[in-house]
């Protein structure tokens, strides 16, 4: 698989602060790449250094093969973008927005925008907005349009910041329809998040920023995948550890660990002993947890100097 | 970026100060071939700048601007009987057209049309402030003994030999004039005054553009626009007014060493004395113009009031009014010395007198 | 892209309604002077506006007179300062960019766009100038149909309209400066306001400084220095030294301001 984002020891410094210090991200065709972070941990700076915004102070930066900023003009406009929040001209209609966002940069030929703008608006759900200004749009719908712009050129790759901030749990989840469906279609999406259960739903690799530092990234299948020991949900815990000899590594509650990747099993041996499950399942981690692990605390906050 | 500001704005100073060819000229060539140059027909633009400040009443405030302010002039010189001077200001213009018969100036301030017939007596008028007309004018009484060669510099693109006058008067109030004169017309392109004890020049009149070629004569023609008010000049007759209506003093035929000049037509009661740079006029004034007069003079800071009258003096240029009980005020002006002034008052033999 | 900065421009009403502001004045002045008859004298209040009473149609200069020292400057610089400014702080700048429009072509588009603005805008003031000098002024009798230029001299109604023409177009370089020191502003920051009031600030330090003695070495090189001489335009013959002084001077300041503008913009991180 080919590289679609590829970055060698990104570096952006603000003075003394290092806002993205020495990132690899590795990208690639096909992929739902989650990109996590706290707030501040240097997400929206890496995500304008992608896209020729901010230049880097020192590293490389390679989008679809070739070398940015340097070759913006010829890589950008297959690139659609969503950053930090969508922003129009409040006094035009969102059609008139998409027309004049197509006709400011190359790629988007006139012969074909307003056929290209129909589509994307009918895709995003703004299909019947009419001609009403941007200004009377509500927060979702200014959203929707934001994306409709980042789709208008039927981009190859995706880079989408908080895509689904403002909207309600249906808007959302008809986003994530999109999101996905574009994917099958063979666009590559790098999704800017701070949102973990957003991530784990849409994703199939994660990458968690902390402190301008990549601390890791990952498929996500491999980040979840089962750790070799079976949650068993009982009433009777005290019963399940001395069922099972040694094999219980920890009880919380009526939640009992024990090791041994075939909860079929398990199950088996705990029946046998008249013990009544309630619930049996592998372990897997959850992304929060995966996360939380990776990363430290949050970066909003202020410690006092010891 | 910086560099590029930094050129561009040292231009000017560097063309300036390219060197300027200095021709083998004596100071006596260089004078006859400025006097010879008032036919020399030429336009341009000059620009006169004075730091005289004359405290004057409002009869008198167009002279006074000339010698205090910068004067901004187009010309348009076919020779001394036909030019054309505006003198250009930011929203408007006076011109004023010569021709063998007269002067028309336009005031477009005010809309007005003045014709100015030849007088023997005018009061300073913007033309004479030009470089050349100024050259020619201070230079046209000067003695060999008064001249030396300055070196050579550029103006207005053409190598400008130097002339200086030093007034071997005592009583001068001019320690120098420098005159920068075209080699090849002999056409003054700059004239700095410069009174005693001061560093900068009173006077400073240069051309700021110059072209050689004679302008049209159209250019130069003038006729009253329709609508504007057609009047006749009379800023002069006031002064010979006053000199022919009041009862003439004799005035002696020396003042604090200058000799008087025999000016054709103009009443005894007016007195010229001296020569070339160095001149002080004698004149009479009507009462209501003499007290104007005064309340400024007595408001300046700088004033010398005394029982010989009030003077006052703005770089080189003085100016006394004496006011006997009695008598007519008088008014004694020009560029000699404060006290060489005060000599000439109390010489004035029915006027000063506090001997 | 120079297409859709004008869009952008031109559909906005605010532009509109600066304009309008704009022609409000002059429509003031020329009722108050129909209503009071009183004319100013030549040389006094605002250029050529004692000359209308004489021929109606020179009130299109005399709006523009009076515009020229503060209204239009003002007006040129909101345009400006908001140029680039104002992209960033409604976040469409970073749109813009990652579409991408280059940065370069933005910075000439933007420039384009306020310059067509200010031509546009001298335009509408002396034409509405001229509707209303020539439809609610009613000329004095007898003082013929054509012009008396400054210099005394007589212009034919095609001369008039000739020079007419070359003044407009010279107010409109002379506004060339504001633009630039505008956009130069607009580039730095990311308040609109912020480039305006910058703009605004050199010229009124540019005005105080012509006037002062003190300053008259720079006062050649003072961007507000060349403004009045459209009036040189009326002078017979013209004077074109101080007009072709002032195109230059425009010409450096665009220059120059331009350059920093793109030195600064092309290397900055938008962050906005």
């Amino acid at each position: 698989m080919s590289a679609v984002i590829a970055t060698r020891g990104l570096v952006k410094r603000y003075g003394s602060l290092r806002a993205v210090d020495g990132i690899d991200l590795d990208v690639r065709a096909g992929d739902v790449y989650g990109f996590l972070g706290a707030n501040g941990s240097g997400k929206t700076t890496t995500v304008r250094m992608l896209l020729g915004l901010v230049l880097p102070t020192s590293g490389g930066i390679e989008v679809l093969g070739a070398r940015m900023p340097r070759a913006g003009r010829r890589v950008l406009p297959r690139v659609g973008a969503l950053i930090e929040g969508p922003a129009h001209y409040g006094h035009l209609s969102g059609r008139e927005n998409l027309a004049l966002l197509d006709a400011s940069g190359p790629g988007g030929s006139w012969r074909t925008r307003q056929r290209r703008i129909a589509e994307v608006l009918e895709q995003v759900g703004l299909g019947g907005v009419g001609r009403r200004p941007v200004k009377a749009y509500s927060l979702g719908m200014r959203q929707r349009l934001g994306l409709a712009g980042a789709l208008l050129r039927r981009p190859e790759l995706l880079v989408l910041d908080e895509p689904t901030n403002g909207l309600d749990p249906q808007g959302i989840s008809e986003i994530r329809e999109l999101l996905l469906e574009l994917n099958r279609t063979g666009t590559t999406v790098f999704l800017s998040s701070h949102l973990l259960a957003e991530v784990e739903q849409l994703c199939t690799r994660v990458g968690v920023l902390d402190r301008g530092q990549l601390v890791l990234q990952e498929e996500m299948a491999r980040l979840t995948a089962p750790t070799g020991a079976t949650v068993v949900q009982t009433p009777t815990p005290d019963r399940v550890r001395s069922a099972l000899d040694g094999r219980v590594t920890s009880v919380d509650g009526e939640r009992v660990i024990v090791r041994g990747d075939d909860p079929a099993e398990v199950n088996r041996l705990l029946v046998g002993a008249g013990i009544s499950v309630t619930g049996l399942a592998l372990q897997r981690p959850t992304l929060e947890e995966v996360v939380l692990a990776a990363a430290g605390t949050s970066t909003d906050r202020v410690e006092s100097s010891r | 970026m910086a560099a590029l500001v930094a050129v561009l704005a040292s231009l000017p100073a560097v063309i300036g100060a390219l060197p300027a060819s200095d021709a083998r000229t004596s100071a006596a060539q260089l004078r006859a071939a400025v006097l010879a140059s008032a036919a020399v027909p030429f336009s341009g633009f000059a620009e006169s700048a004075g730091g005289l400040d004359l405290p004057v009443t409002d009869q008198l405030t167009s002279v006074a601007d000339l010698f205090s302010d910068r004067t901004t002039m187009r010309v348009w010189w076919r020779g001394p009987q036909d030019n054309r001077v505006d003198v250009v200001t930011a929203g408007g213009e006076t011109g004023t057209h010569r021709d063998a018969t007269g002067t028309w100036t336009w005031e477009y301030e005010r809309g007005t049309a003045t014709r100015g017939l030849p007088t023997p007596l005018a009061l300073p008028e913007p033309p004479d402030l030009l470089p050349s007309a100024l050259g020619q004018r201070l230079l046209s009484e000067a003695t060999d003994a008064e001249l030396s060669r300055l070196g050579a510099r550029r103006i207005v693109g053409r190598d400008a030999l130097g002339l200086r006058l030093t007034p071997q008067e005592a009583a001068s109030s001019v320690r120098q004039v420098d005159l920068w004169v075209d080699g090849d017309t002999g056409l003054p392109l700059q004239v700095q005054l410069f009174g005693k004890g001061a560093d900068r020049p009173a006077l400073d009149t240069r051309f700021l553009d110059l072209d050689l070629s004679e302008p049209a004569a159209e250019t130069i023609a003038f006729t009253p626009p329709s609508g504007a008010r057609v009047r006749v000049a009379q800023e002069a007759d006031v002064v010979l007014e006053a000199g022919r209506r009041i009862r003439p003093v004799p005035l002696p035929a020396e003042l604090a060493g200058l000799p008087r000049r025999q000016l054709g037509g103009v009443p005894p009661g007016i007195g010229l004395f001296g020569r070339g740079v160095t001149l002080l006029a004698v004149a009479p004034l009507p009462a209501r113009l003499a007290g104007g007069l005064r309340d400024a003079l007595t408001q300046s800071p700088d004033a010398v009031a005394d029982s010989a009258g009030v003077r006052v003096a703005a770089g080189p240029v003085v100016l006394m009014l004496v006011d006997p009980p009695g008598r007519g005020p008088y008014v004694l002006t020009g560029t000699v010395t404060l006290d060489a002034l005060a000599e000439a008052a109390a010489q004035l033999p029915e006027l000063g007198g506090t001997r | 892209m120079i297409a859709v900065e004008l869009r952008k421009l031109f559909r906005r009403p605010r532009t509109w309604a600066t304009i309008a502001v704009l022609n409000a004045l002059p429509i003031l002045v020329a009722v108050l002077l129909v209503l009071t008859d009183l004319a100013p004298r030549p040389g006094q209040g605002p250029v050529f506006l004692s000359a209308v009473f004489v021929n109606p149609a020179l009130f299109a200069l005399a709006a523009l007179a009076i515009v020229l020292p503060l209204f239009l400057p003002i007006a040129v610089a909101v345009v400006a300062g908001d140029a680039v400014a104002g992209e960033a702080q409604a976040g469409t700048l970073r749109y813009l960019l990652a579409r991408p429009a280059g940065r370069t072509r933005l910075l000439v588009a933007k420039l384009v766009a306020v310059l067509v603005f200010v031509l546009i805008t001298v335009l509408i003031v002396a034409a509405v100038g001229y509707l209303v000098g020539t439809t609610l002024i009613t000329p004095r009798p007898g003082l013929g149909n054509g012009g008396t230029s400054v210099s005394g001299t007589s212009l034919t109604q095609q001369e008039l309209v000739e020079r007419a023409l070359l003044a407009i177009g010279y107010v409109a370089i002379s506004m060339l400066g504001v633009a630039a020191f505008g956009l130069f502003f607009s580039t730095l920051t990311d308040s609109p306001l912020g480039a305006t009031m910058g703009a605004l600030a050199v010229l009124v330090a540019s005005s105080l400084l012509f006037t002062l003695d003190a300053a008259s070495p720079i006062a050649p090189y003072l961007p507000t220095r060349y403004w009045l001489s459209f009036v040189d335009f009326f002078r017979d013959p013209i004077l074109w030294r101080d007009i072709t002084r002032g195109m230059a001077l425009q010409g450096v300041y665009v220059g120059v301001l331009l350059g920093a503008a793109w030195a600064n913009f092309t290397t900055k991180d938008i962050t906005s």
